[in-house]
């Protein structure tokens, strides 16, 4: 997927773990570990709004676009 | 009515498969036993008509109707064994898994075949004296077709689950 999650840099840079996120958020941890490892189809606004509450950060800040795609037809 | 569990729908209508699976077992294993038995029978009654100067007993339009029947009777137990899968998938959780629209399409093709078959037996009955009819319904093609349009919203429904289970 073009859209990759950095949560766990985030989270390091915070000295944050999961488990504590996941109190603070209200989120499952199963479901914050599909959001950090990049399984997740697709994030509600609230789920990010609280994550950027208790992280402190923008929801630039832990979802990036990565144009793989571009990249690949440029190099060619 | 609960929609699983015992006394729900799902629950009668897997009891009714099981019940029709058997009787399509012993079905076949009737048709195995007339296959094995019936060259054996002509050939006795066979001799015992020739001392009295009689015809052969059974004829090659008999085995083409067993033919038939084995055919039928293959595709119906298919089809039961594919609608006990699906419903195992509703009392494991939710239906809507890519494999219960596998099979739907694999019951549609199951179909599909049955009809073709029962129309090449017709067929073949008109060379030989075989009992078999051509007498293809309207309703059995829109049955078939209504199979795949439900494969078709199974897959659309496996997909649409599989995305609220990956959003967080």
């Amino acid at each position: 997927m073009a859209i990759s999650v950095k949560l766990d840099r985030i989270l390091l840079d915070r000295g944050m773990s999961l488990t504590e996120l996941s109190e603070r958020v209200g989120v499952t941890i199963a479901n914050l570990s599909i959001l950090k490892t990049g399984k997740a189809k697709a994030i509600r606004f609230s789920t990010l709004e609280a994550i950027c509450h208790e992280l402190n950060c923008q929801p630039g800040d832990i979802l990036f676009f990565d144009d793989e795609d571009n990249a690949v037809k440029a190099a060619e | 009515m609960r929609a699983i569990g015992k006394g729900s729908l799902a629950s009668i209508l897997a009891m009714g498969l099981n019940i029709t699976r058997i009787i399509l077992w012993l079905g076949f294993v009737g048709l195995s036993v007339a296959l094995v038995v019936i060259p054996f029978a002509s050939i006795v009654y066979g001799m015992f008509q020739g001392f009295q100067g009689g015809g052969a007993l059974v004829e090659s339009a008999d085995y083409i109707e067993i033919a038939y029947q084995f055919a039928s009777f293959g595709v119906m137990l298919f089809v039961v064994t594919r609608l006990l899968e699906v419903l195992k998938t509703l009392r494991f959780g939710s239906p809507f898994v890519k494999e219960n629209a596998d099979h739907f399409r694999t019951v549609g093709y199951a179909l599909l075949i049955g009809e073709g078959a029962k129309i090449a037996f017709g067929l073949l009955s008109l060379i030989t004296s075989a009992d078999v009819e051509i007498n293809t319904q309207p309703i059995t093609w829109l049955a078939i077709i209504t199979v795949f349009v439900l494969a078709e919203v199974f897959h659309e429904g496996a997909r649409m689950k599989e995305e609220q289970d990956l959003t967080v």
